[in-house]
């Protein structure tokens, strides 16, 4: 445990000084995703939202902007852990991925330490965005002051998780941008970012339930925009549980596979 | 003790020939290799065209499987026994890859020492003695994008000295590093294996270093060790020995036949050829026969301008090596 | 300059044929299709096919799914040309080959159209496949005047040309392509009219909007598909477009002598 802490602090200091210095972190978390958030609330402008539409039996129609709103800080944390992942090409290239192979750590331990590193410098970024949606949709009063923690922390897991599946997954793969389509633009899509997971098609919804950031958004909403109680969301948290559980057993495989691949073909690149 | 015995490597590859059709091929990088390393002793790892030595090196590091034959380090085997082995070694590249540019030397080493468990105070001390003996104190707090080639290959070896390793891989350390700073780290690395009884595989493109350093030398073609022996043994073998340089003003009868006979007793070889200061012969034998040539010379009643002694060096030996084996 | 044209775009096309970049390629396509679907799934399903008033006040149409899909596949394009441009030479110098490209006396301009024409070999299959995409969700072009886009095209693909001399000026001299590259690509697609007529944005980024090549661009081209519009009929339109060309093109010509020079000094360095 000790020896986990200890990794998970040197990871942390390691991200903290080699990327939180650089101005990337500024337009990636701050920058880029408040113009997402305005195209995507300028999206719906074309459409009549006054007479009765499907999203009216979800969301109000006064009530799109903080819909949105709380679909973006989501999909921030997510994103911001995609950028992190992104890091492990440049390990590659340094050379210092091998280092971290050479050495007895544990794997998962780096794994989750780099995710987490990122996740928190990242915070302070959620909390301007916050405020400046605020402060433009001064719309958003919590029915339940409760969950907010509690949903920041479901958020934070989670993101953790998933941020701990990407590494794993950019440890084999050298194309990077590639996993960028294929993962980071469905999750705006399907996980309830922009559009409620409810109206979804059926084939939408199963996509949808593979990102367990859908999950959080939908507790979350539930719970500030509803005014639900814990027990209303209760199956909804378990479910975001065993998605989590899920994800972290499939994450310790990628990584035992891709190391074993490596050894065996002496680079871990599979794609 | 590092023992490899029997072992093969052969890398699978895909090369992708048109959208998603490609084709596998088969790269025999390492055949049949059988090798030792006592605690206490540098061996070196010399390479000719292909010779596998990279992948070698990655094998007995943990970092790559092999195909087929075994690895064991102080009796445990690198592939069952990965995490053990991770602890005791470690390895140290050329160049300048393998540090974290943004981080300081001081930073750079605390990371790679949590990485291996180290800790605290414990850790501290062991940054603050690595650096001290590496050189590096005065620039420990600053940037290594702000280091020197030099300053940079110093840290590496900090690095690879984090978990004082019992046994260590240098590939190719002095690439490119300046003469005297060179020189230091051949110091150094010597000083790391009779004082504190490290056992040191080194491979190394500069000849004249594995010559100085090494108490063997494993000569590898092809993934196939061709030759195994100490330095001075292998310079003998393959080169068959010494050229000794005679200039004399003439060769008279006597002293012509007197040498052929001594040239047929000794197995040697003979050239004879003229320069400047008069008539150059050059004779090449496995045994030392300096005396009885000059005795010869003088027994022929011929004056002797000057003498000198050619000593091949590995150099010399790899250069032959590889014409022949071409 | 036609030599320097011709070279280019054959050492580009061989570079091309030795490693297709078919990631790039299904990642056109791929984002065309999210986009395609994302405005599908609000317009059809969200809000059952019902538009505002003022969309068709301010489009003249009232087929969202064309206005969505021409936006999406020009936008794309946009993203493409500028890329393949603007990159060239910061990939040039990551490569250490830039210097010796200053150091010949080829034009400059050939050097970057050769980029561009070998790029659009690529870039046209994005295109393309894009629009395919979009007539599964309901594109409808009967009523296009085919002359027109062709040259409203054409017109177009400079336009994003002459703004990329101007990116790619400005990635050299930051020696950054990730944040420049983004930022730009994402500000694009808020303030051009790709997926909304720019008419429901504040007043100020409308004003922002009128830099951009794209929002020109795109105003033009629906208007020869969707309205069947003669070339006449977009003058405003192309008439900024082309003056924007003019302009981008001469910052761009004027930024890339002053980044060479800059250039030259720290390669020395």
């Amino acid at each position: 445990m000790k020896n986990l802490m200890t990794i998970f602090m040197a990871e942390f200091k390691k991200s903290h000084f080699l990327y939180f210095h650089t101005n990337m972190i500024y337009f990636s978390l701050l920058v880029w995703p408040i113009i997402l958030f305005f195209s995507a609330y300028y999206s719906f402008k074309p459409f009549d939202t006054k007479s009765e539409n499907v999203l009216s039996e979800y969301v109000s129609n006064q009530e799109i902007g903080s819909f949105l709103l709380i679909g973006y800080l989501g999909y921030i944390f997510y994103f911001s852990l995609m950028q992190s992942a992104f890091q492990m090409a440049p390990e590659r290239a340094r050379g210092t991925l091998e280092l971290i192979f050479l050495s007895p750590v544990s794997r998962l331990a780096v794994i989750y330490g780099r995710a987490m590193a990122n996740l928190l410098e990242g915070v302070w970024l959620f909390f301007v965005f916050t405020v400046l949606g605020l402060f433009f949709f001064g719309d958003i009063q919590p029915h339940n002051w409760w969950g907010i923690p509690l949903s920041l922390f479901l958020l934070i897991i989670s993101a953790v998780v998933w941020g701990g599946f990407l590494n794993a997954i950019f440890l084999f793969s050298r194309d990077a941008g590639f996993f960028f389509l294929i993962i980071q633009e469905p999750l705006l899509l399907f996980s309830g970012v922009r559009i409620p997971i409810p109206v979804l098609p059926i084939w939408g919804k199963f996509i949808s339930y593979l990102f367990p950031l859908s999950y959080v958004l939908l507790i979350y909403r539930e719970i500030v925009m509803r005014g639900a109680s814990l027990f209303e969301v209760s199956t909804m948290i378990y479910s975001l549980l065993v998605v989590i559980i899920v994800f972290i057993l499939l994450t310790s495989w990628i990584i035992r596979k891709a190391e074993k691949n490596s050894k065996i073909n002496g680079s871990m690149a599979l794609y | 003790m590092i023992k490899v015995e029997q072992v093969y490597k052969t890398y699978i590859n895909k090369h992708r020939n048109f959208l998603f059709f490609s084709e596998t091929r088969q790269t025999e990088a390492v055949c049949g290799v059988d090798l030792y390393v006592n605690p206490g002793e540098i061996v070196g790892l010399l390479g000719m065209n292909g010779a596998g030595k990279t992948t070698l090196i990655k094998m007995m590091s943990t970092l790559l499987s092999p195909t087929s034959g075994t690895i064991t380090i102080d009796g445990m085997d690198v592939v069952k026994d990965a995490l053990k082995v991770k602890s005791i070694v470690n390895m140290i590249a050329g160049g300048e890859r393998m540090l974290y540019f943004r981080l300081t030397g001081r930073q750079n080493l605390e990371y790679f020492g949590n990485l291996y468990g180290l800790r605290g105070s414990l850790l501290k001390d062991r940054i603050n003695y690595l650096l001290s003996k590496v050189g590096l104190e005065k620039a420990a707090d600053t940037p290594v994008e702000r280091y020197s080639k030099g300053m940079k290959q110093r840290l590496q070896i900090a690095r690879g000295l984090i978990n004082d390793p019992k046994y260590l891989f240098l590939d190719e350390p002095t690439l490119g590093l300046d003469v005297s700073v060179a020189k230091r780290l051949r110091e150094f690395v010597q000083e790391l294996v009779h004082r504190e009884g490290k056992g040191i595989v080194l491979t190394s493109h500069y000849l004249e270093e594995i010559e100085e350093l090494c108490d063997r030398v494993y000569i590898a073609n092809n993934g196939r060790i061709i030759m195994h022996d100490t330095p001075k043994n292998l310079v003998f073998n393959i080169t068959h020995g010494n050229v000794l340089n005679i200039v004399v003003p003439e060769i008279n009868d006597k002293l012509n036949n007197n040498l052929r006979t001594l040239i047929e007793l000794h197995n040697a070889n003979i050239e004879i050829s003229s320069n400047e200061e008069g008539i150059l012969i050059s004779i090449k034998s496995k045994k030392d026969i300096t005396t009885e040539v000059v005795q010869t010379i003088y027994n022929s009643n011929v004056n002797l301008i000057s003498l000198y002694i050619e000593k091949p060096k590995l150099e010399d030996a790899i250069l032959q090596l590889e014409n022949g084996v071409a | 300059m036609f030599l320097t044209i011709q070279a280019t775009f054959r050492r580009n096309y061989l570079v091309m044929r030795h490693s297709l970049p078919y990631t790039s390629i299904i990642g056109s396509l791929l984002s065309g299709f999210y986009m395609i679907l994302f405005s599908y799934l609000i317009y059809k399903i969200m809000f059952n096919g019902k538009l505002d008033d003022s969309f068709i006040k301010y489009t003249g149409s009232s087929d969202y799914i064309t206005f969505a899909v021409l936006g999406s596949t020009v936008y794309i394009l946009s993203i493409s040309v500028l890329l393949i441009v603007s990159r060239s030479l910061i990939s040039e110098l990551r490569q250490g080959t830039l210097e010796t490209i200053f150091l010949s006396p080829a034009s400059r301009q050939g050097y970057f159209l050769g980029c561009m024409l070998q790029g659009l070999m690529l870039v046209g299959i994005e295109f393309i496949g894009i629009l395919v995409m979009g007539f599964f969700f309901g594109l409808d072009i009967t009523n296009i005047n085919p002359i027109s886009a062709s040259i409203t095209l054409v017109l177009i693909i400079f336009s994003f040309y002459s703004q990329a001399l101007v990116l790619g000026a400005i990635m050299v001299w930051f020696r950054d392509t990730y944040i420049t590259q983004n930022t730009l690509i994402t500000l694009m697609g808020l303030i051009s009219g790709v997926s909304f007529p720019i008419e429901y944005l504040p007043d100020w980024l409308q004003y922002l909007s009128k830099i951009m090549p794209l929002t020109f661009g795109l105003v033009a081209f629906r208007e020869t598909i969707m309205l069947g519009g003669e070339l006449v009929s977009s003058f405003e339109s192309i008439s900024y477009l082309i003056m924007l060309t003019t302009c981008y093109f001469l910052i761009g010509k004027y930024l890339l002598i002053k980044v060479e020079k800059n250039i030259l000094e720290k390669i020395t360095e």
